[in-house]
């Protein structure tokens, strides 16, 4: 029996066949296969994701893609969307899949958020004109500095393994599987070039990315792909993931039909099989099982390297903060609820965890009332997608932010959400060849090393004008930022005062 | 120390010589006509054969430089006050009224033995606002043989800290201004001229005095959170706006002390004291990690230097007094100065000498030096780097070493 119903078509490719020259270009470039020519014209089948290459390829701009304007029947309640996911899983009776983070209309906090401005009584600073610096430590502080009983600093007591970044950015872990190749050789090149950090994803480390390996975190993920202890010594930090913000309590699946020659070198499987990360680490059940695999970690590496953990924003994320701090940890990332991933079950992705304003100030709030914030790195992630975000995210308490989608973006995605599929027709999210090799690496890179420069720029002349010149002085200056959204609770829990509150 | 000393008649220090310089008129002209720009002025005289120095000295220098306070806070310290109680902690206090007064000494009575106590005699000025605050002081040793002091498990110094921390924080009209051995703050709102006579500041004497003058932007002028801020025998003098108060905070609240004085000074004085008195840091590499060289310039400096201003600024990245500030820090046992200014200097420090090398001075402005020492011979401390003048040691840094003089 055949249960299928069509899922009403969400977009649209509008030809204009004036314009078109018949070059077929388009037809070439829709991996999604929504385009074909027949009668010498470009016609549209189903399929088509908006992911906007064919616009972007086609020579004369004769293609334009909107969204169906009247597929539905408007209800308040019912709204198109939760009409199209309740059809297709009545069709497929499995869980939705999806990409890309959450795409639910919660609250942006960032956006209620604004920043101060130094006038009068301190004087701005021109960066242009004027140092202003955005170097950043990753690892463990010492809390203070050893002086001996002689009244002599003793700096080889006081010095722990640490990492020096010109940013306070990371780029997040993508791994070789859910990014093709070329997009992972832009990446790590890119943070090669500006002397940040990229995440590794869990997927082990390819031999050509060696070389990158002083800017790279290595992740050590349940699944524990490609984990080696050369592996580890090589690079300059090591993270373990309890979990990600796009889908906490959960853990990935890579198919076997993405696990090639390549992906099966790196992540040390046999050719074809499913990569199954599971749920939790099979060894870690509690805390103290953490704090065992993180001395394991450290002993391996021989305490060279700072060892961190990342968990996902939940809502009781300060006190497990807390908790992972006191087990070891070097630094510790927060994932917030809008984070981006390569696949994730639709409901976890949109309904599960808390967003990352709330969590980095929380997690900031419970390590101080602690006494353990001056020991610890704190990196938060989860859409951060522009310097503003990035300077909102670091007042509120994150040391580093963790940043993915938008250097996707800088190499062309279009956040169309069907990474997942392997198909992106922008060679990033896919494992096809013809399709990867779209990615120009040294473009890529380029665009993603121009973006960071630009928000680092956008960094400094924001501190500038507020009086600070080194970004530390910016952690945690929650002083700095007022809250102009609709709910003041929130700004109590942001510890932020509202707009038009003054000083004292 | 407590005799009164005669002030001189004339506007014009005594020193001074008359001429084309002379500008006493100046002082003449109607507040509400002077210009209102400038900012806080701060002050500091003090002798290194520890010979005493009258207040008039320091109520000179300080009311020298007018054009930088509005009359919302001024305040002095003074060492080397009470070498009859110089082993004594010296707690003086502002009460609302008896009530908090009675209220403080039920606390007191359980935390330390009073020695001896006695009123601070106050003269209310005419131009000043009421209510005048109840000025006392006491002289108290902590109860350290008590079962009570042995369950805190603190020092006596952190012992001593906490009930100042908790007086300020429970005791509702109470502030504890100064709480350390051989001085006392004298403080309050009010233009300096004013809190000069509401304390008749000369009738004291001591071997070095700071003094402050305030033009409050951020914060409420109010007589506790006027300057200098003091905790144990620290006490601060700020001119500056801390835009990293949210950071500094937090590192001092971590470490036990309270912020309740609604001005962003008062974390300076407790990084002073978390950094140099519980930390054990030299003066020199806490002065560092307020005032942080750029990393450009860390580069240049020499293997062990590098790896130590580094380590400085990871360690105490929340130390780091970001904006502009100059501040002036007092401390006894031996009697110190230390005059240090933002890695920017983006506020004025001068620092003075006289000819025979006893007397040192720091100042805003060199006209206040040169209102009590005509013949100073001037310097300036540069950027990021202290001053530091001990009683007994003479100049141990003139602020334009290198950065860690004598601190690895
Ligand atoms: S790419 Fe443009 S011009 Fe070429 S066939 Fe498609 S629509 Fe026509
Ligand atoms: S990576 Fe590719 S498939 Fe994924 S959202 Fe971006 S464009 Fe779409």
């Amino acid at each position: 029996m055949r249960t299928d119903i069509k899922v009403p078509e969400k977009y649209l490719p509008i030809i204009d066949q004036e314009a078109c020259i018949r070059c077929k270009r388009c037809i070439k470039s829709c991996s999604y296969g929504a385009l074909e020519f027949k009668d010498d014209k470009v016609r549209v089948k189903d399929g088509c994701v908006s992911c906007l290459r064919c616009v972007i390829d086609c020579p004369t701009s004769a293609i334009t893609v909107v969204e169906r304007p009247s597929s539905y029947a408007p209800h308040a309640v019912f709204s198109p969307e939760i009409r199209r996911s309740i059809m297709a899983q009545a069709n497929s009776g499995g869980v939705l899949l999806s990409s890309c983070g959450a795409n639910a209309e919660y609250m942006d906090i960032f956006n209620d958020i604004l920043l101060d401005a130094a006038q009068v009584t301190n004087p701005s600073i021109d960066p242009l004109r004027e140092p202003v610096e955005t170097k950043t430590y990753l690892g463990r502080r010492p809390g203070k500095v050893v002086v001996d009983d002689d009244g002599r600093i003793d700096l080889d007591a006081s010095e722990t393994p640490i990492v020096v970044m010109d940013m306070p950015i990371m780029i997040g872990h993508i791994s070789l599987g859910s990014i093709s190749y070329n997009a992972q050789a832009a990446l790590f090149r890119a943070a090669s070039e500006l002397n940040i950090l990229a995440g590794t994803g869990e997927g082990g480390l390819h031999n050509d990315f060696y070389c990158h390996s002083k800017n790279l975190c290595a992740e050590v993920a349940s699944g524990r792909f490609g984990v080696t202890s050369h592996y580890l010594k090589e690079v300059s930090c090591v993270d373990i993931k309890i979990g990600q913000g796009a889908k906490p309590g959960h853990g990935g699946h890579l198919p076997g039909e993405k696990v090639q020659k390549l992906i099966s070198e790196t992540r040390m499987i046999p050719l074809g099989t499913d990569a199954l990360s599971p749920y939790p680490h099979h060894d870690i059940y509690s805390i103290e099982d953490l704090q065992q695999l993180i001395s394991v970690l450290k002993e391996s590496t021989e305490y060279s390297v700072p060892v961190g953990v990342k968990i996902a924003a939940v809502h009781n994320v300060g006190a497990i903060a807390s908790g992972i701090v006191r087990a070891g940890a070097d630094f510790l990332t927060i994932d917030g609820l809008r984070g981006g991933t390569g696949s994730a079950p639709r409901v976890i992705r949109d309904h599960a965890g808390m967003p990352i304003e709330i969590a980095v100030s929380a997690v900031d709030q419970r390590l101080q009332e602690e006494g353990l914030r001056d020991k610890v790195t704190l990196c938060a992630s989860g859409s951060i997608r522009t310097a503003a975000d990035m300077i909102k995210c670091i007042a509120l308490g994150a040391d580093v932010v963790g940043v993915c989608t938008s250097a996707m973006i800088a190499m062309g995605c279009t956040v169309c959400q069907q990474c997942h599929r392997g198909a992106c027709s922008w060679g990033i999210a896919t494992q096809v060849p013809e399709l990867a090799a779209r990615l120009d690496t040294e473009v890529a890179a380029q665009r993603v090393i121009n973006m960071f420069h630009a928000w680092n720029e956008e960094l400094k002349e924001i501190m500038g004008a507020m009086g600070i010149d080194s970004v530390e002085s910016l952690v945690g200056n929650r002083d700095r930022l007022r809250y102009i959204g609709p709910n003041p609770r929130i700004a109590e829990i942001l510890d932020v005062k509202h707009s038009g509150e003054g000083w004292g | 120390m407590y005799e009164y000393e005669p002030r001189t008649a004339s506007l014009r220090g005594p020193e001074a010589p008359h001429g084309f310089s002379e500008r006493s008129y100046l002082v003449d002209i109607p507040d509400r006509h002077k210009p209102r720009h400038g900012s806080c002025g701060i002050a500091g005289c003090m002798n290194i054969d520890g010979s005493l120095i009258s207040g008039s000295r320091i109520e000179k220098m300080i009311t020298t430089m007018s054009e930088r306070e509005n009359g919302l806070g001024s305040g002095f310290v003074a060492y080397g006050l009470f070498p009859d109680f110089a082993d004594e902690y010296c707690m003086q206090f502002l009460f609302e009224n008896e009530e908090s007064q009675a209220l403080t000494e039920e606390t007191l009575s359980e935390w330390v033995y009073m020695i001896k106590d006695e009123k601070v005699p106050t003269f209310p000025q005419s131009g000043m606002s009421p209510p005048f605050p109840l000025v006392w002081r006491y002289f108290v040793r902590p109860k350290t043989g008590t079962e009570a002091y042995v369950r805190t498990g603190l020092s006596e110094e952190d012992y001593m800290v906490r009930l100042v921390m908790s007086v300020n924080d429970s005791v509702p009209g109470s502030y504890c201004v100064s709480s350390g051995k051989d001085m006392a703050v004298f403080k309050g709102s009010g233009y300096a001229r004013e809190i000069a006579k509401f304390y008749d500041i000369s009738r004291y004497k001591g071997c070095m005095w700071l003094s402050h003058s305030r033009f409050p932007t951020n914060s409420p002028g109010w007589w506790a959170g006027s300057h200098p801020i003091s905790i144990l025998d620290w006490s601060v003098c700020h001119n500056g706006e801390i835009t990293s108060y949210g950071v500094n905070r937090k590192l001092v609240e971590m470490a036990g002390y309270k912020c309740n004085l609604l001005t962003d000074s008062e974390v300076v004085t407790y990084l002073w004291d978390l950094m140099v008195r519980r930390h054990r840091l030299p003066v020199t590499a806490a002065a560092f990690a307020m005032a942080p060289w750029y990393y450009r310039d860390i580069e240049r400096l020499p293997e062990d230097e590098r790896r130590l201003a580094n380590q400085l600024r990871i360690t105490y990245k929340e130390a780091f007094l970001n904006g502009p500030f100059s501040i002036l820090v007092g401390r006894s046992d031996p009697v110190t100065m230390i005059a240090l200014a933002d890695r920017k200097k983006l506020r004025p420090l001068v620092m003075g000498e006289s000819d025979d090398g006893n007397s040192v001075y720091a100042a805003s402005e060199e006209c206040a030096i040169k209102s009590v020492q005509y013949d100073a011979r001037i310097w300036a401390t540069r950027a990021g780097n202290p001053a530091v003048v001990k009683v007994g040691e003479g100049i141990v840094r003139r602020g334009t070493e290198s950065p860690f003089l004598g601190a690895i």
